[in-house]
């Protein structure tokens, strides 16, 4: 049986690692190598590792720390920011990526995700669908000025037969305050497409609660291991008295 | 020595870290004269199979790799795109020859109701446990939207539950491959790891 994966995102500046509140007052927490190898110690199912800037500072995310980084991994590792190009994506599989994170260059250029699914295959391709709630639905949040409703960024990606949705609440991101679990089930409802939900979880309560309102078979967290005690096998355990399935 | 077979597409990196680990000696090479003396070739693979084919008939590994495991039955395993390249025939995206060691066709996974692909932690069920030892039921990491259909099931090691028995590892003599990833699925991975190299 397919197990809950319960992901740690780590998202850095560039340099060390940073927590937003709502993408925004980035917040150093600490070091990226020292996190993956206390991760890779801790067994979690899998890394999400973020260049959260590379995009908005138009420069391409940094290869020796990233190798670095996944040096310390045993499990599988996603790596996204400043993606643009085919040669992005080999370089960052060739140190060891199992799959790249794409966000901005999939707003403008669903030609290039249709290319990189052709190239690496869909497994390799997960999109960063970032949604806020407004007076006229979820959109696709961008510093870009782009209006894009989260419906019609969903199909346009599903159509590409891009692997996995990495689906983060910009409204809860950091706030410690529980999932935004519509926004969930209204992906889950729109795509076949594996989902990781993300943004919110702050105590255990989020987790059962998010494991029973909806059908997510993976979620990510970071403010949650940053800064409270609790540990990813906690969260496993949680989710095991509620008979979803785990790895321990 | 092991060749880890560079055709441009692999998780390279990732496997010859999992090998270092195990203190077993590797090379990563798309070169003839290297492959001929390694001991073990080991076919890597992300990607889909149309492109996968490409790379390995452009390089001329495709001729290569088939005299060395075929003919000389040197020992082989293969890893995810890796497995699936050894069947006769691909379908990812179009209608493509493979290398044909293994009689049978790679399908893409129809799982009424489940997601595509089929990510995650996975427990397999051992059907050869040759190589499984410790490891038999345990969890392993798969991420693939593709499945090997094989003709005849007795060369299937091992299957794993994804909407009905998907093939999660194949053995047939000197051929081992697998569906999920070892060099990714931790302790389980690196134990399955370790007991198919003492064997070589």
């Amino acid at each position: 049986m397919l197990k809950a994966r319960i992901i740690p995102i780590l998202t850095f500046n560039g340099f060390g690692l940073v927590k937003t509140k709502k993408f925004s007052n980035p917040r150093m927490v600490g070091n990226p190598v020292q996190a993956a190898r206390v991760y890779n110690q801790r067994g979690v199912d899998e890394l999400v590792f973020l260049d959260i800037f590379a995009s908005e500072q138009k420069r391409k995310i940094n290869l020796k720390l990233v190798a670095d980084v996944i040096k310390e991994c045993y499990m599988p590792v996603a790596i996204g920011g400043g993606i643009t190009t085919i040669e992005d994506i080999t370089n960052l599989l060739k140190i060891g990526a199992d799959k790249v994170v794409i966000k901005s260059k999939a707003l403008t250029d669903i030609d290039f995700i249709k290319q990189a699914v052709n190239v690496f295959g869909s497994q390799c391709i997960t999109i960063a669908v970032d949604a806020h709630k407004t007076e006229s639905g979820y959109k696709i949040h961008n510093k870009s000025g782009l209006d894009i409703s989260l419906d019609d960024f969903l199909k346009s990606m599903t159509e590409c037969e891009v692997g996995e949705f990495v689906v983060t609440s910009v409204d809860n991101d950091g706030m410690m305050n529980g999932f935004d679990n519509d926004l969930i089930n209204y992906v889950l409802s729109k795509t076949a497409i594996p989902v990781i939900a993300v943004g919110g979880g702050g105590d255990m309560t989020h987790y059962s609660d998010l494991f029973t309102k909806t059908k997510t078979e993976a979620v990510g967290s970071a403010s949650i291991f940053h800064f409270t005690q609790y540990t990813p096998l906690d969260i496993k355990n949680e989710i095991k008295k509620i008979n979803i399935p785990v790895r321990i | 020595m092991v060749a880890i077979i560079d055709y441009g597409l692999g998780n390279l990196a990732s496997v010859q870290k999992a090998l270092n680990f195990l203190k077993i000696e590797s090379i990563i090479t798309d070169k003839p004269e290297e492959i001929k003396k390694a001991h073990v070739i080991l076919l890597p693979g992300v990607g889909s199979f149309a492109h996968g084919m490409q790379n390995l008939r452009d390089k001329k590994l495709d001729l290569l790799l088939t005299e060395e495991v075929i003919q000389n039955k040197k020992k082989f395993i293969g890893i995810c795109l890796g497995m699936q390249l050894i069947a006769e025939t691909g379908t990812e995206p179009t209608i493509t020859p493979g290398l044909g060691w293994i009689k049978g066709t790679i399908k893409k996974i129809e799982a009424n109701g489940l997601r595509i692909p089929h990510i995650g932690w996975n427990n397999i069920e051992c059907v050869k446990p040759d190589y499984f030892n410790e490891v038999e039921d345990k969890d392993f990491y798969f991420i693939h939207s593709y499945h090997f259909v094989p003709e005849n099931e007795n060369v299937v090691a091992a299957y794993v539950n994804y909407g009905g028995k998907l093939v999660a590892a194949i053995q047939h003599e000197n051929i081992f491959a697998t569906q999920f990833h070892p060099e990714k699925s931790q302790n389980s991975g690196l134990t399955l790891l370790k007991n198919f190299f003492e064997k070589c």
